[in-house]
């Protein structure tokens, strides 16, 4: 057992917990924020657990909980500052990019990171960006076009914010 | 898939603390965890059972990136997303960019280090294989104070085995800088865009002032063992300027003296094939990076 201290979602948080818990599980069972999903039995290919350790897109199935002691972490609840939808969740929302949704919190917390970094993607740099994050639904078509929508959405956001 | 019990977490912020831990465990006992990309899979299947886990995070001097003026020194804790950003790597190393770019996905890269992918040393991984066509140093200190430089040719011993001992912590892996023109390249194919490599290769010459090359270094994987020089691929190359004929002839030369195996991915054969044609693009791209 370790305690542990951390920020998330802006909350500080300090838990005693098990040395082999995995922080995916931490967040949802601990911490009751299930937006961040299971999607592959804990085997760190699918990406549905993404979320953010100190502004950078992992899997948080990929760490124990242990390891983000001291640190910030985002979880797709906290994605949005004042609980609205974001450029990127409203692209999301507009081009349906989506079926059944459990593969979403994931994709959304890479995009985010990913659109900080890469500002002006390619269609191919937002397909390599995906690698990490399956989806049996959609074939990604519509994920794709959601994402160069958001990318659009905040240079005219960040354009309007100059004027 | 989930980790066994772990007895104990720590998170030390300087070597020597590490270095007191491990003296302090049985052999067997703990593990050195980097990034956790590869270890963290191997300790929830419990093919690992680590009793203490030594995080390794917690090591700020471990995660900069030293352009000296001889030499490259890259801190075993620098992750594949710096690798791939940092400048200091273009010119003579790209051939290291080109293999962090592409290893597994974002998240992986976010988090993925160098360090940690030397010293695992996957039976199919991007990141050594580069480093042996670059003929890196992994410099290492030992519980008992001994600091250690091994070279990648001495490094690689097979799938999941290198010269490290568990005793040993690796610090960084340095590049010696070459003083002439030199270029490097590597790639990979597998099953689908950055799965691990089928056959992935690294290629590295240098060249004179007549722009012919007086070294060459090429090593692959995907046979099953780990990264592994390809010195008979090298030698055709020697005082060529990458001509498609001293090229070819390379990775012939390779083909001949190499143990692709058949397995689930690919043939024997189809193996021979990747190897000519990645082999072919990685020579020619080291070569064009070389002369410009």
């Amino acid at each position: 057992m370790k305690n542990i201290k951390l920020t998330v979602n802006g909350e500080k948080f300090e838990e005693q917990i098990d040395n082999r818990l995995l922080l995916v599980d931490f967040l949802r069972d601990n911490l009751s924020l299930t937006g961040t999903h299971v999607g592959c039995t804990y085997e760190g290919v699918c990406g549905a657990c993404t979320i953010h350790l100190d502004g950078d897109a992992v899997k948080s199935c990929m760490l124990l909980a242990v390891q983000a002691d001291g640190h910030n972490v985002t979880t797709i609840e906290g994605l949005s500052a004042d609980g609205g939808l974001t450029n990127l969740q409203q692209a999301f929302n507009d081009e349906h990019g989506l079926q059944c949704g459990y593969c979403t919190p994931g994709i959304l917390m890479n995009m985010a990171d990913f659109l900080t970094e890469n500002p002006n993607p390619s269609e191919e740099q937002i397909r390599h960006g995906l690698i990490g994050n399956l989806c049996r639904c959609t074939g990604y078509v519509h994920i794709v076009r959601a994402v160069k929508k958001a990318a659009k959405m905040l240079k005219d956001s960040a354009h309007e914010d100059r004027t | 898939m989930y980790p066994a019990e772990i007895k104990e977490y720590h998170k030390p912020d300087s070597v020597e603390q590490v270095l007191e831990l491990i003296a302090n465990h049985e052999e067997g006992e703990s593990l050195l965890l980097a990034g956790g990309q590869s270890a963290m899979q191997a300790i929830k299947s419990r093919m690992l059972r680590p009793q203490c886990i030594i995080d390794l995070q917690g090591l700020q001097e471990l995660k900069t990136i030293n352009d000296e003026s001889e030499t490259l020194k890259i801190g075993a804790m620098v992750r594949y997303c710096e690798l791939v950003k940092s400048s200091s790597l273009n010119n003579n190393f790209t051939g290291l960019k080109d293999a962090a770019a592409h290893v597994g996905d974002r998240q992986v890269r976010n988090r993925g280090t160098i360090g940690g992918s030397v010293c695992w040393n996957y039976a199919a991984a991007c990141t050594p294989t580069a480093v042996l066509a670059l003929d890196g140093n992994m410099h290492l200190i030992s519980s008992d104070g001994e600091i250690k430089v091994i070279c990648a040719d001495d490094f690689f011993l097979g799938p999941l085995d290198t010269a490290k001992s568990e005793s040993d912590i690796l610090i960084s892996v340095s590049f010696k800088k070459s003083k002439t023109r030199s270029g490097s390249a590597y790639k990979k194919w597998g099953l689908v865009k950055d799965a691990l490599p089928v056959v992935g290769i690294a290629a590295f010459v240098k060249l004179d002032s007549n722009g012919s090359c007086c070294e060459a270094r090429i090593a692959l994987t995907g046979m099953g063992v780990g990264a592994q020089r390809a010195a008979a691929g090298e030698t055709p190359l020697l005082g060529s300027d990458g001509d498609p004929q001293s090229i070819e002839a390379a990775t012939e030369n390779i083909c001949a003296n190499i143990d692709a195996p058949t397995d689930l991915s690919a043939t024997s054969d189809y193996r021979h094939q990747l190897i000519r044609s990645i082999g072919t693009e990685v020579i020619l791209t080291a070569f064009k990076r070389a002369s410009t």
